[in-house]
């Protein structure tokens, strides 16, 4: 009866451990969804951009299309709790005003179109812009991992 | 084109040119600028070796800066976290100066 009782005691002293710990990371948790869905739109955003040598209205549904994703996952991550840097990243890419993924198509749509060279340039540019966000989002898993590891040692 | 020269005149005129517009132009200004100066170095050299070549324009080259310093604000996000950056820091003042700096440099 007596081990009973530990057991079920370590297991709530674990889970303790483990819903403190979420408190105490200032950063979310690792999230598939988010991750996925920056993967997603990357992808989708580069093919487009290499279009952009060719007319924008040729497009314009594409990238009405696009912008409707990176809408979607902007207000999934500004709800998520401990979230700000990756929404604040969501918001510069998603900005016009800012010359990164909304900004290349703003300019894309107001030049009518690209040369190769401008347009490789530029893209480089939002894509490094893309990974930076992306790299945040995977190491997220690393730094949970790590956090959560760090208060379960240290508590034994 | 001698980039080391250019980037060395670009860092003094524009320290030179700001200073001289803001009286409280800030230490940590300098070093904001040193730092965008520094990091964008290869791709600064790059675009103004196309802009010399009449590859890019003008519009496209201050595009280009411009979407370097929001590029150095993403990963200043992802280093510094969202309560230490100073996302207006870096002015757009600052863009243009560039541009006009090295438009008088090579143009």
């Amino acid at each position: 009866m007596e081990k009973i009782q530990l057991k079920i005691f370590s297991l709530a002293l674990l889970a303790m451990l483990i819903l403190s710990s979420c408190a105490a990371i200032r950063t979310a948790p690792f999230d598939q969804y988010s991750y996925q869905k920056a993967v997603e739109i990357k992808v989708d955003a580069s093919r487009l951009m290499d279009k952009a040598t060719t007319p924008y209205q040729n497009h314009f549904q594409e990238v009405e299309n696009l912008f409707r994703d990176v809408e979607k996952i902007a207000a999934y991550e500004q709800n998520k709790p401990n979230n700000g840097i990756s929404y604040q990243m969501w918001k510069l890419l998603a900005d016009e005003d800012k010359n990164l993924l909304a900004g290349f198509f703003k300019e894309w749509n107001e030049k009518g179109q690209f040369s190769k060279v401008f347009l490789d340039e530029s893209k480089s540019q939002v894509v490094e812009a893309m990974d930076i966000l992306i790299q945040y989002e995977g190491k997220k898993d690393k730094e949970t991992e790590n956090s959560l590891m760090g208060i379960i040692l240290g508590n034994q | 084109m001698d980039f080391e020269k250019i980037l060395k005149e670009l860092k003094e005129s524009l320290l030179l040119v700001l200073g001289n517009q803001y009286s409280g132009f800030k230490k940590e200004t300098k070093k904001d600028i040193e730092d965008f100066l520094n990091t964008s170095k290869d791709k600064l050299e790059r675009w103004t070796k196309l802009l010399a070549n009449g590859e890019l324009s003008l519009d496209e080259y201050e595009w280009l800066i411009k979407s370097q310093k929001d590029l150095l604000a993403m990963k200043g996000l992802e280093k510094v976290g969202i309560s230490k950056i100073s996302l207006g820091h870096f002015k757009n003042k600052v863009i243009k100066t560039v541009v006009d700096i090295i438009k008088s440099l090579i143009l």
